[in-house]
This record gives structure tokens, C-alpha cells and sequence, in this order.
């Protein structure tokens, strides 16, 4: 295993990736775990750079980075909310869940350490936004016509669920 | 790609799916511009001519040979139409519930949302019957869940509904990471979405051994992922907060639509990837022999579970969660065991448990709204105000608990032989099924009690609703229908879809 620049580029995300991810459920005030989780988006978004995915890595900072921590961010704002999070739980759950996660890290780590997946001819870095463009309009496009159903769904329940009564208030003026 | 390749596949096989969307669509308008005073209970027999057309269009395509549309983001092979039929009925019996539902604190300004967002998960689910890519199943699974998430929290002034909703979201939301870890699993190693190639890429890979372990923790992510969607017990944690929470149709909906999605899903990615792929060094036995045992566990422990704790209930609609875990249980058993019969024996029992538990919630919802309460003394005296319920309501949970000349028991009776008959036979899986039927006799002979021998509290004669004994009627006559004479439903089964020959091909 070379020490190349592309490798040192790697770790350095990589850790500041997994380091946003534990500060994000370690810290008690909100507004830090909203920039926490943005450390852990852009460094996604170098990961991507560096496997040749420009588009994949642009589409994560605007919609990771931008849109969805501006959206947390103006939910904490707008609304009331306790600053600090709740009591959290006893010892011996975190000891179970810690060797949970060590136990599903050494069985994933004895899988791909020696791993040796044969290397292919691509062309996937090339012109990669027109690539992903013809895949999504030709071949994928059963789920991509879905997925605007779904998304549909997902914006009728968010106003249903977020809709002020005013039930009430038209009793009153009327 | 052109247009006219892309006009070339032959689009009419999507016809079920394309009625289900265009009146989901045309209900979602409808609700916009009605104007506001107008009764928006009308839109549920739009919704259900919706349905009843769908199923029309699926009966008419049940001749055609398999379909592949777009290199299988969408194919309509014998396993996708029978399933679908199956999610179909469903779907119009619980619209036919939704009509009737009256809550406590009213649904007036939600009843439009109510019927559509039932259609999209509907749609959600349809796809997931039909389609040989991961990418459209996962979609189609989050439009499942997404849906049944809103609809768990449709009353919003009820606290125990928004709990259901946001315990929903957030399990939910757990499983759908581990599912969608394990897949990236299967995609990173074969280098494709499209499960046949797939399956093709894992055959040959297994050899290294390297790779079969990778795959089987790929495998292990997605069952237990998938866990979550059948509500099997370990993973059932969410399921009575949830059922017990969410509006009696939506209950309906999750116990028999969305569990039945669950269950094509998993045979769908589990049967196609792991059924061929060699489970050792020695390649004698695949995959799924050598690993079917965590299957038996899943099955086993959900059995006892779920008719353990269900003893102990009080809530009603509590119990029929616990009940729809050990249901869980009883077809893992079909799918663990895998006998040559394992489609007939989950589509039956699938079939047999829509009838009698859409029955049982029709007659639960009309004694919780009637009532306001979801305790189980609330049955009691049913039979003296309302005889011919009672009876129907004797009848389903007959049924359930597996009595002869019931759909249940031939359901049981089916897995029961496919457990024994595959080679080494599954002595200890059917055990604890019969153990597990014996003790939920406790509990389902324990509502009959209450309803046949307590004194009511009031003797106020019940209105039954047109949808709900609509419902009530049409499952008593497929319950027992299917109990005397199961021929009907097999024979029909195999004279459309053969022994799901075209499900690998």
C-alpha cells in the first residue's frame, strides 16, 4: 500500500468524514451538530471527487451541504426547541452497542481487507454528467418516473402532517 | 436510445400500475379544487373503481407470456401477476374500510389525502411484485413506506397516533439503511442493479471465498432489513405501538398490504440471487440450503413471540399486531423451508390471511368507532347486539387460528406439509408451529368468550356501514370458500401461473 497523494487525500476525508459523524450524536447543542454534519457531507462530496464523480460530488454539496442543513437549520430556528438533548441511556446499553458496532466492523473489515476485486476498462469518468443523463432518461427510466410519485407522496404528507388546523378559525369568523 | 425502441416495448403490460397512478392523480386534483365544503368521502368509489379496473386489466393480461420492459426495470412474469392480484383485493377491501371510518375527533380535512396516499402505496407496492432490478424495487419499497408513514399519522390530534407515525419513520428509516448497505454490497461486487445478471456475476464469483463472504453479509443486511417490513420477530419492536396507534383501515392496510409486499420483496431478491449461487468451497449445496437455518430462526422466534406476548394484551388491535407477527412466522417457515411448493404455500396462505384478517379488522373498526375504545371487553355481548357479526367475526378468527374448514387451516396445513416434505424435513420449525397455533388458541377463544357467553354493556343494536359489510361479507364467503373447497384458489393458481416457471428466466 503506496503512500500516494490520492491515498493521503483519502484518509484525510475519510476521517473527517467519520470524525463529523461522532461529533453529530456526541454533541448536546443542535446548532453544532447541524455544522458537524456538514463536515461529514463535504468530505462525502471530496470522496466522490476523488473516484471521478464531479457530478455526483457537486449534486451532494448543493443538495447535502446546501439545501437540507439550510432546512435543519431554519427548523431549529423557527421553532421551539429544548437547546440540549435528553438524558442519555445507561452503561451497560452503550457497552452492548459499542460491541455491536465493533463486532460488525471486524466482520465487514476480515471481508474486504484482503479483498482483490479485478480492476476493468471503464469509460464511467468520462463525460460523467451526459452518462448518468442517458442512464437516467433510457434505461432507468421506470424508477426515475417513480421516484416523482414518491417524492409527491413525500411533499402531500409533509404539508399534512405540517398544516396548521384552521378548522377553528373559520368557526370563529364565520 | 430512440423513441422508437422506446415505444417498442410493449407498454399496455403496465396497464395495473398506469390505472392505479392515473387515479391517484386524478384524486389528488379532484381533492384540490373541489370546493371546500363538499364531502370528500365520495373520492373512496373513485378510488375503488380505480382498483376493480386494475384488477380487470391484470385478469386480462394473466395469458400473456413474461414481460421485460426496459432490460427488467419492469417485468410481468407469472410471480408478479399473482402477487399483484393478491395486493389488489387487498387494497379494495381496505379503501372499502377507509369509506367507513369515523374516528373520534373527526378526519374531515384529511379524508381526500386518505384515499390517494393509500393508492400511491398501493402503486409502490405493485411494483415491487413486478420488476427484476434493485433500483426499482428499493423505489418502489420507499413509496410503499413513505405512504404508510404519512397514513400511520393521519390523526394528528391523536397522540398515539403521532407516536405511531414518528416510530414508523424512524424504524423505518433504520431498516431501509441496512437494506439499502446490503445491496451495496451485491452491486459493488457483480457490478450491476439487474438481479438476472446479477445472479449470473455471483455464480461465478462464489468460488473465491473471499467473495462468498462478502455476499453472505450483503445477504444478512438485506433479510434483516427486510425483517423489519414482515414485522418478524427481532425486529417487530415497531409493530403494535404502530398498529395499535394508526387509524383501523391503515392497521389494515400494513397488517396485509404492506406484509405482503414485504414477503415478494424478499422472495424476489433472496430466491433470484441466493437460490443458484453455491453456498460452499465444495459447491454441492447453494447458498440458501447452507444458510437457510437464520430463515428457520427468524420464523421460529417470531411464532413464539408473537403468540406469547399476545396472550397478555388487552388492546385489540394490539393482540392482531402480535397475532400478524406470528402469522409472520408461519410463512418464514414456507420460505425456509423451500420445498417445491413454497410459492403455492406463501401465495395461499398470503391470500387466506388478506380474507380473514381484512374481515376481523372491518368488524374491529366498527366495534372501536362505535365505542371509542380499543379494549377487548368491548366485544363483549356482541353476539346479542348483532348476531350475524358475531358470527362473521367467530368465523375470521376461527380462521385465524388455524380450525378445520377455514382458509386458515388449509394455509397451515400447506406450509405444515412443505416443512415436512423437503429432504431433511424441518421437524423442529413444525413443532413450534403447532406449539405456537396451540397457544394462540388462548387468546383468539379468549375474544369469543367475551363475545358469545359475557352480558354487553349496552344492548344498542349496531348499524353496520354499506363498506364494511361489504367487506365483512366478501371475506366470510372466501374464508370458508377456500376452506372447503381450497381446489378453487390452487387449481386457479396453477392453471394461470403454472409453478412460476418464468420467475429465473
Amino acid at each position: 500500500m503506496s503512500l500516494s497523494g490520492e491515498m493521503i487525500a483519502f484518509i484525510l476525508l475519510s476521517l473527517v468524514a467519520i470524525i463529523g459523524g461522532i461529533l453529530l450524536i456526541n454533541l448536546t447543542r443542535v446548532v453544532h451538530m447541524v455544522i458537524a454534519l456538514v463536515f461529514t457531507f463535504i468530505s462525502v462530496a471530496g470522496l466522490y471527487v476523488l473516484l471521478s464523480a464531479e457530478f455526483l460530488a457537486a449534486v451532494q454539496i448543493l443538495i447535502y451541504s446546501g439545501a437540507i442543513t439550510i432546512i435543519m437549520l431554519f427548523g431549529i430556528m423557527l421553532t421551539r426547541h429544548n437547546d440540549t438533548s435528553e438524558k442519555t441511556a445507561g452503561v451497560w446499553r452503550k457497552l452492548l452497542l459499542i460491541a455491536g458496532i465493533a463486532g460488525f466492523g471486524l466482520a465487514s473489515y476480515a471481508g474486504i481487507y484482503n479483498l482483490d476485486i479485478p480492476v476493468q476498462e471503464t469509460k464511467l469518468h468520462e463525460d460523467n454528467t451526459r452518462q448518468i443523463g442517458m442512464a437516467l432518461y433510457s434505461d432507468h427510466m421506470i424508477p426515475f418516473e417513480l421516484t416523482s410519485v414518491l417524492l409527491l407522496a413525500a411533499l402531500i404528507g409533509a404539508i399534512i402532517l405540517a398544516k396548521k388546523d384552521d378548522e377553528k378559525k373559520e368557526g370563529e369568523e364565520s | 436510445m430512440n423513441l422508437d425502441t422506446l415505444l417498442s416495448y410493449e407498454w399496455g403490460h403496465m396497464a395495473p400500475e398506469f390505472i392505479i397512478l392515473a387515479v391517484a392523480a386524478l384524486l389528488s386534483l379532484l381533492d384540490l379544487f373541489l370546493p371546500k365544503s363538499y364531502n370528500r368521502r365520495s373520492l373512496a368509489w373513485i378510488a375503488l373503481v380505480g382498483i376493480l379496473v386494475a384488477v380487470v386489466s391484470l385478469i386480462g393480461l394473466l395469458d400473456s407470456k413474461s414481460v421485460s420492459i426496459l432490460h427488467d426495470t419492469f417485468r410481468l412474469d407469472s410471480f408478479g401477476k399473482a402477487f399483484k392480484l393478491i395486493l389488489l383485493i387487498g387494497a379494495a377491501c381496505v379503501i372499502l374500510l377507509a369509506e367507513s371510518y369515523e374516528p373520534k375527533e373527526g378526519l374531515k380535512e384529511y379524508r381526500g389525502e386518505f384515499y390517494y396516499l393509500f393508492l400511491t402505496g398501493l402503486l409502490g407496492a405493485m411494483v415491487m411484485t413486478s420488476s427484476g432490478d434493485l433500483i426499482t424495487l428499493f423505489v418502489g419499497l420507499e413509496l410503499l413506506s413513505i405512504s404508510s408513514y404519512i397514513l400511520a399519522g393521519m390523526r394528528k390530534k391523536n397522540p398515539g397516533s403521532n407516536e405511531a407515525a414518528m416510530k414508523y419513520v424512524i424504524n423505518g428509516g433504520i431498516s431501509t439503511a441496512i437494506t439499502l448497505f446490503g445491496m451495496s454490497y451485491l452491486y459493488g461486487l457483480s457490478g450491476t442493479t439487474n438481479l438476472k445478471e446479477m445472479s449470473g456475476a455471483m455464480s461465478a464469483q462464489a468460488a473465491n471465498g473471499q467473495f462468498l463472504y462478502l455476499y453472505g453479509l450483503a445477504f444478512f443486511m438485506v433479510l434483516i432489513g427486510l425483517s423489519f417490513k414482515l414485522a418478524s420477530a427481532p425486529f417487530h419492536m415497531w409493530a403494535p405501538d404502530v398498529y395499535q396507534g394508526s387509524p383501523t383501515p391503515v392497521t389494515a392496510f400494513l397488517s396485509v398490504v404492506s406484509k405482503t409486499a414485504g414477503f415478494v420483496i424478499l422472495l424476489r431478491i433472496i430466491l433470484t440471487l441466493f437460490l443458484t449461487m453455491p453456498g460452499d468451497d465444495t459447491q454441492k449445496l447453494s447458498f440458501l440450503e447452507t444458510h437457510s437455518i437464520y430463515i428457520s430462526c427468524l420464523a421460529g422466534i417470531s411464532i413464539i413471540a408473537g403468540n406469547v406476548i399476545a396472550l397478555r394484551q388487552r388492546n385489540i388491535k394490539r393482540m392482531f399486531a402480535y397475532s400478524s407477527i406470528a402469522h409472520a412466522g408461519y410463512i418464514l417457515v414456507a420460505i425456509s423451508a423451500l420445498g417445491y411448493f413454497t410459492f403455492d404455500a406463501v401465495w395461499f396462505y398470503l391470500l387466506a390471511y388478506l380474507l380473514m384478517n381484512l374481515g376481523a379488522f372491518a368488524v374491529i373498526q366498527l366495534i372501536t368507532d362505535s365505542s371509542h375504545s380499543e379494549d377487548i371487553a368491548d366485544f363483549a355481548g356482541l353476539y346479542r347486539r348483532s348476531p350475524l357479526l358475531a358470527a362473521g367475526f367467530a368465523v375470521f378468527i376461527l380462521s385465524l387460528a388455524g380450525i378445520p374448514g377455514t382458509a386458515g387451516f388449509i394455509g397451515k396445513l400447506n406450509i405444515f406439509m412443505n416443512a415436512l416434505m423437503t429432504d431433511p424435513g424441518h421437524f423442529v420449525l413444525a413443532s413450534i408451529m403447532i406449539a405456537g397455533t396451540v397457544i394462540s388458541y388462548f387468546y383468539y377463544f379468549g375474544i369469543m368468550t367475551q363475545m358469545f357467553f359475557r352480558p354487553a354493556a349496552s344492548t344498542e343494536k349496531i348499524k353496520v356501514p354499506a363498506g364494511i359489510g361489504a367487506v365483512v361479507v366478501l371475506a366470510l364467503a372466501g374464508t370458508i370458500l377456500f376452506g372447503v373447497a381450497p381446489n378453487t384458489a390452487l387449481d386457479f393458481l396453477h392453471n394461470n401461473f403454472g409453478s412460476f416457471n418464468d420467475f429465473l428466466k
